[in-house]
C-alpha cells in the first residue's frame, strides 16, 4: 500500500476540514439517531433450521405475533442439522428439524425434546424439458443407482424398465444433493436405505459422505436445490413439499415413487395420510419414530414428522412460557393446524393421539 | 508483606534482572501507552493461531497426516453411537481427508494467475507508459475499484451471469476447439465449477498486481528510458526489454501477493464453485471446492456430530488455511522489500 | 546502429520494421488487457446498478425484511451498528500501533508488531470468523452477537489502520518534531497535537478503507452476527443482528422473485456505499 504524500488533498485546506469535520459530524448524529432506537423491551424468540419447515413458521409468525404484543419471533431457514445444534446450545429457543435427534444426542442432552408439529413429506424431482405432463416411476434401488453414479443416463434400461412407453432423453443425469445438514437428507436417505439394499453402506443421516457420481452438485438449502435443479437440465434431486408450488411453476416434474406393497404414488394429501395413519400409532412417548417406506398400497413413501427442538430447561421462565404457549397454538387444530396454514405447504395436521403426545412434551417445557 | 520485605525482595531483582527492573520502575511514558494498544495486533495475530491450534488438536492428533494424503469428508453414521478412539470420541465411520481441497485451492489459484498475470501485466505496462499522468489517475481509479467490490458481490454477478454464461457459451465452445488439450475437454457441465471460480478470482487479484507493477515502473528512473531511446529503442521495446526485467522481483512479489489473496477467497469462490464434495473436477468445468468455501459450507452440517470431532477438523482445515496464507504473504512481503531496498 | 555496422540498409529497415510491428502489438495487447478490466468492471457495477436500481423502493428503507420480501431497514442499520463498532475498537488500537511504530520504530516491539501486523493482512477473514465463532459465540458464550462480529471485524480492519497511520507518519518531515520537542513540548502533546493533525489524510485513508472492508465483509459475520429479522435492540451480546451482505448472500438462492430483489438492493447499497468511500479516500491524498 505505498501512498505517495506529494499533494496533501482536502485535509490540507481550512474548507476542506470544515467539509470532512460536518461529514464525520453528519455520520456521528445519523448512527447515534439509528442507536437511539429504543430497545425491544419485550421477549424476543428465535427460531432456526430445517428449510422444509420455513415456509409453514414464515405463515404462523406473522398472525401470532400481531395477537401477542410483546413477542417478536424470528424464524430462519439454516437447515435441520443448525436447528438441531443451535437448539442445544441456546443460541435458538426453537429448532426446526425434519430428523429426530440421534439417540447419542439424546443421550448426551437428556432435557432436549424433540415435539412434532405437522406431517410433511418430500418429492423426488426432476428437470427433464420435453416430459410433459407424465410423472416418471422411480424407486428405491433405482435412485440408490443413480445417486452412486451407477446409473448415469436418463435412457438406462433400469429406469425404462419402470416407465414402458416413456421417451427418455439419452442425456447424462446430474444429481443435486443437500451439502448442508439437511433433514431433507435424512428421510430421502433413510428411504433409500429401507428400500435398497446396496445403500446400507452408506447409511442416513442429515448429513452423509455422498459418493462421487459424476456431475454432482451439491446445494444448500431447499431454494437451493430448486434454484440449482431450474438451472441445471437433466439433474433430478430431493425437495421438501413446502416448495411443491414453486417447483410446479419452474415445471420441474415430480415422480412417483414405489411404496412397501410396489406401488407407484404421487405425494398428495391422502398418501400421506395413509402412511401417517399406518405408523403413528407406533409413536414412543419421546415421538422419535421414522414414517419412511410405510406400509400400505396407497401411502407414500417418503413421509416424516415435523419436528420443534425444544430445550426442557429454559433459562428464561417468561421465555419458556412464551415458547410454551407458541407451540401449544401451532398443534391446535383451530389455529396453527388449521387447513388454511397447512394447505399452503402441503401439510397435514397430527393425528389426535400424537397431537396429545406433542402437547405431554410441550407441557415440559420451563418445568425443570 | 511488609513493606521492608517487598523492598528487599525488590533488591534482590534488581541485582539479578537489572535493565527489566529498570524498565519497570521507571515512570510510564506516552510511548508506552501505544505500545501497549498496539500489543492488540500481535496478541490477535497469537491468540487466533494459538486458539486454533488448541481447539484442533484432537483432529490433528487423530486425523494424522492421512488428513493431507487422502479425499473423502465422512463424518460417519450420525445417527450410531459413538466410539473412543485413542481417548478422542468420534462417531463410527468417520474420516476426514482433505487432498481434494487442497488440490481445489491450488488448481484454482494456479488457474486464476494464468489469466490475471497477463492482464495485469499488460494493463500495468499500458497504464504507467501509455496513458498521459492527468488520465493516470482516474484510469487506475478504475481498475482499484475492482480491488474494493466486496467478495460477495463477485459472487453475485458470478452467479447471475457468469454461470449461465460459462454454462451456456464458454464451456461446450472451449470443450469442441479446445478438447484435445487434456483437461479442457469432456463434458462441459452446467458452468458451476473450477472454470467459472478461476475467472472470478481472477478478476479479483488482477487489480494487485496490477496497482503494484504500474507503480514499480513509474517509479523506475527517466534515466533509463532516456538512455533505451538513445539507443533507437521503441517506447514499447525501452518498457519489455529494458524496464521490466528489472522488476521481476518486484513482479514475483506482486504476484505471490495475489496468490495470497486468492487462497483466502470465500464468498465469491462458495457461489460459484458447485461445491465438490469429495473429489477434484476431472476437467475444468467440474465442480471444485477450495479450503476457504468449504468452511463455510460444512459448518452447518458439521455441527450434527455430537461428538464435536467435525467441527475440529473444520478447525484444522481453517489452522492449515492460516499457515498457508501466512507463509505465502510473508514471502510476498519479503521479495518486495527486497527489491525495494527497504520496506515498500 | 546501422549508421556504423557495414550491414546493407535494405536489411536494416527490414528489421527496423518488424521492431515497429512488435512494439504497436504490444501496445495493442496492453490496451486490450486494460480494456478487458475495463469492460468486466463496467459489467459488474452496470449489472448491481440495474437489477438494483429495479429493485429499489421506499419499503427498502423504511421496513424490516418479513420472510422473503419486506425491506432492508434491519439490515441497513445493523450495517452502520456494527461499522460504528467496528471503528471504535479498531481506530484506537491501529492508530497506536501504527504511530508508535512510526515514532520508536527502534526496538524489538516495534519490529514485532510490525510483522505481526503484515501477518494479519494475510491471515483469511473466514478463518479470523471461524476462530470468533469458536471462541468468542461458543466458547464465552456471547452467542451471535454486535459484539462478536464487531471484534471480528475489528481484528480484519486493525493492520490496513496500524499501516495507513505508520506511513502517514512517517512521510512527516523530521522538522516538525524537531521544532515541537525543541519548543518543550513532551511526547504525548507532539504525537496528539502537532503531528496528529498533519498526518490526518493519510489516516483518514486507513480509516476510510477499514470502513469499506467491515461493511463489504460476509463469511466471519456469518458465525459471528447470526441474523434477525428486526431492528438492532441495543444489546451488545446474546442477539443476533442483521446485515447487509447477508441479504446478498441468502436471498439470491431462494427462488421468489422478492427475495431476489432484496438481494440485488442491498447489493447496489453496499456496492453504492463502498465505492463512494473508495473514491473518498483517493480524494483525501492526491499522488503524483
Amino acid at each position: 500500500m505505498a501512498i505517495k504524500h506529494s499533494h496533501p488533498g482536502i485535509a490540507s485546506s481550512f474548507r476542506g476540514r470544515v467539509a470532512l469535520s460536518a461529514i464525520a459530524a453528519a455520520a456521528a448524529v445519523g448512527a447515534g439517531a439509528f442507536m437511539c432506537v429504543p430497545a425491544f423491551a419485550g421477549q424476543q424468540m428465535i427460531e432456526t433450521g430445517s428449510s422444509l419447515l420455513y415456509p409453514l413458521f414464515n405463515l404462523w409468525i406473522p398472525p401470532y405475533v400481531k395477537a401477542h404484543a410483546g413477542l417478536e419471533i424470528t424464524p430462519q431457514s439454516t437447515g435441520s442439522g443448525t436447528g438441531i445444534s443451535q437448539a442445544i446450545d441456546g443460541t435458538a429457543q426453537i429448532g426446526g428439524s425434519d430428523a429426530y435427534l440421534s439417540p447419542a444426542l439424546a443421550k448426551q442432552h437428556g432435557t432436549i425434546m424433540n415435539i412434532p408439529l405437522a406431517i410433511s413429506s418430500q418429492m423426488v424431482n426432476y428437470n427433464l424439458p420435453g416430459l410433459g405432463k407424465t410423472h416418471l416411476n422411480l424407486n428405491g434401488p433405482v435412485l440408490a443407482s443413480i445417486f452412486q453414479g451407477k446409473i448415469v443416463a436418463w435412457n438406462d434400461e433400469a429406469i425404462a424398465k419402470l416407465n414402458p412407453g416413456v421417451k427418455l432423453p439419452n442425456e447424462k443425469i446430474v444429481t443435486i444433493h443437500r451439502t448442508d445438514g439437511s433433514g431433507d437428507t435424512f428421510i430421502f436417505t433413510q428411504y433409500l436405505t429401507a428400500s435398497a439394499p446396496e445403500w446400507k453402506s452408506l447409511g442416513y443421516g442429515t448429513t452423509i459422505s455422498w459418493p462421487s457420481a459424476p456431475n454432482a452438485i451439491g446445494a444448500v438449502g431447499n431454494p437451493g436445490v430448486v434454484d440449482a435443479m431450474k438451472n441445471a437440465p437433466y439433474s433430478i434431486g430431493y425437495v421438501g413439499i413446502s416448495f411443491k408450488a414453486v417447483t410446479q411453476s419452474n415445471a420441474l416434474g415430480e415422480a412417483a415413487l414405489e411404496n412397501q406393497a410396489g406401488k407407484f404414488v404421487l405425494s398428495t394429501a391422502e398418501s400421506v395420510m395413509a402412511a401417517a395413519d399406518a405408523l403413528s400409532g407406533k409413536t414412543p412417548a419421546d415421538e422419535s419414530l421414522s414414517l419412511i417406506f410405510a406400509p400400505g398400497d396407497k401411502s407414500y413413501p417418503i413421509v416424516n414428522y415435523e419436528y420443534a427442538i425444544v430445550d426442557a430447561k429454559q433459562p428464561d421462565a417468561a421465555m419458556g412460557r412464551e415458547i410454551k404457549a407458541f407451540l401449544s397454538w401451532t398443534i391446535m387444530p383451530e389455529h396453527g393446524s388449521a387447513a388454511g396454514f397447512l394447505d399452503q405447504v402441503s401439510f397435514v395436521a397430527l393425528p389426535p393421539s400424537v397431537e396429545k403426545l406433542s402437547q405431554t412434551q410441550i407441557d415440559k417445557i420451563g418445568q425443570d | 508483606m511488609t513493606s521492608a520485605a517487598l523492598k528487599a525482595s525488590a533488591d534482590a531483582f534488581a541485582v539479578r534482572r537489572p535493565r527489566l527492573a529498570k524498565l519497570l520502575r521507571r515512570a510510564p511514558r506516552f510511548r508506552d501507552l501505544l505500545a501497549v494498544l498496539g500489543g492488540a495486533i500481535p496478541l490477535g495475530v497469537v491468540g487466533v493461531v494459538a486458539f486454533l491450534t488448541i481447539y484442533a488438536w484432537p483432529a490433528v492428533m487423530l486425523n494424522g497426516w492421512g488428513f493431507v494424503g487422502g479425499s473423502e469428508w465422512n463424518l460417519g453414521s450420525t445417527y450410531a453411537d459413538p466410539i473412543v478412539t485413542n481417548g478422542i470420541p468420534v462417531l463410527p465411520g468417520a474420516h476426514y481427508a482433505i487432498l481434494f481441497l487442497i488440490g481445489g485451492t491450488l488448481l484454482s489459484t494456479a488457474i486464476a494467475m494464468i489469466v490475471a498475470v497477463p492482464v495485469g501485466v499488460g494493463a500495468a505496462i499500458f497504464l504507467a507508459e501509455a496513458v498521459p499522468s492527468w488520465a493516470r489517475l482516474w484510469l487506475s481509479l478504475f481498475v482499484e475499484l475492482l480491488a474494493a467490490i466486496p467478495s460477495v458481490v463477485f459472487g453475485l454477478w458470478g452467479y447471475a451471469v457468469l454461470i449461465p454464461l460459462v454454462g451456456k457459451h464458454i464451456a461446450p465452445a472451449m470443450s469442441l476447439w479446445l478438447g484435445w488439450i487434456p483437461f479442457l475437454g469432456g463434458s462441459p457441465g452446467n458452468g458451476y465449477g473450477l472454470l467459472a471460480a478461476s475467472l472470478v478470482l481472477s478478476l479479483m487479484i488482477v487489480p494487485l498486481i496490477t496497482v503494484t507493477l504500474r507503480d514499480a515502473i513509474v517509479s523506475q528512473p527517466d534515466s533509463l528510458r532516456e538512455t533505451a531511446a538513445a539507443l533507437g529503442a521503441t517506447r514499447f521495446e525501452t518498457v519489455w526489454l529494458v524496464i521490466m526485467p528489472g522488476l521481476r522481483t518486484v513482479l514475483i512479489g506482486a504476484c505471490v501477493l495475489a496468490i495470497g489473496r486468492a487462497l483466502g477467497e470465500t464468498m465469491a469462490v462458495l457461489m460459484v464453485s458447485g461445491n465438490a464434495l469429495g473429489g477434484l473436477p476431472s476437467n475444468i468445468f467440474g465442480p471444485v471446492s477450495t479450503m476457504a468455501s468449504f468452511i463455510v459450507s460444512q459448518l452447518d452440517s458439521a455441527l450434527t456430530d455430537p461428538t464435536g470431532f467435525a467441527v475440529r477438523s473444520l478447525a484444522e482445515i481453517a489452522l492449515a488455511l492460516c499457515l498457508m496464507s501466512i507463509a505465502v504473504n510473508t514471502l510476498a512481503r519479503l521479495l518486495l522489500s527486497y527489491a525495494n531496498g527497504g520496506r515498500p | 546502429m546501422s549508421a556504423t555496422t557495414n550491414r546493407p540498409l535494405v536489411h536494416d529497415l527490414a528489421l527496423a520494421r518488424r521492431r515497429h510491428l512488435i512494439s504497436q502489438l504490444g501496445w495493442i495487447v496492453c490496451a486490450t488487457t486494460l480494456a478487458m478490466l475495463g469492460v468486466a468492471i463496467c459489467w459488474i457495477l452496470g449489472m448491481i446498478l440495474i437489477k438494483g436500481v429495479s429493485a429499489l423502493s421506499l419499503k427498502i428503507f423504511t421496513a424490516p425484511t418479513q420472510g422473503n420480501g419486506g425491506g432492508l431497514l434491519n439490515a441497513i442499520e445493523g450495517t452502520a451498528v456494527l461499522a460504528v463498532g467496528t471503528l471504535i475498537l479498531a481506530v484506537p488500537l491501529g492508530v497506536a500501533a501504527g504511530v508508535y511504530v512510526a515514532e520508536f520504530p527502534v526496538g524489538p516491539w516495534a519490529k514485532t508488531i510490525r510483522f505481526f501486523c503484515d501477518t494479519l493482512v494475510g491471515v483469511p477473514s473466514i478463518v479470523l470468523g471461524y476462530a470468533g465463532y469458536v471462541l468468542l459465540v461458543q466458547t464465552l458464550g456471547w452467542k451471535f452477537s454486535a459484539a462478536a462480529a464487531c471484534v471480528t471485524l475489528a481484528m480484519i480492519c486493525l493492520p490496513y489502520i496500524c499501516r495507513s497511520s505508520e506511513l502517514a507518519f512517517a512521510a512527516i518531515s523530521i522538522d516538525l518534531r524537531e521544532a515541537a520537542y525543541a519548543l518543550g513540548a513532551g511526547e504525548r502533546q507532539v504525537i496528539l497535537f502537532v503531528l496528529l493533525p498533519a498526518a490526518t489524510p493519510g489516516v483518514l485513508t486507513g480509516i476510510l478503507l477499514a470502513l469499506s472492508v467491515s461493511v463489504g465483509e460476509t463469511a466471519p459475520l456469518l458465525y459471528t452476527a447470526g441474523w434477525s429479522n428486526y431492528l438492532w435492540n441495543g444489546r451488545l451480546f446474546d442477539s443476533p443482528i442483521a446485515y447487509l451482505t447477508y441479504a446478498i448472500w441468502t436471498f439470491i438462492n431462494e427462488p421468489s422473485a422478492s427475495a431476489n430483489a432484496l438481494a440485488y438492493a442491498a447489493a447496489l447499497l453496499v456496492t453504492s456505499f463502498v465505492l463512494v468511500v473508495s473514491i473518498a479516500s483517493r480524494l483525501l491524498i492526491r499522488p503524483r
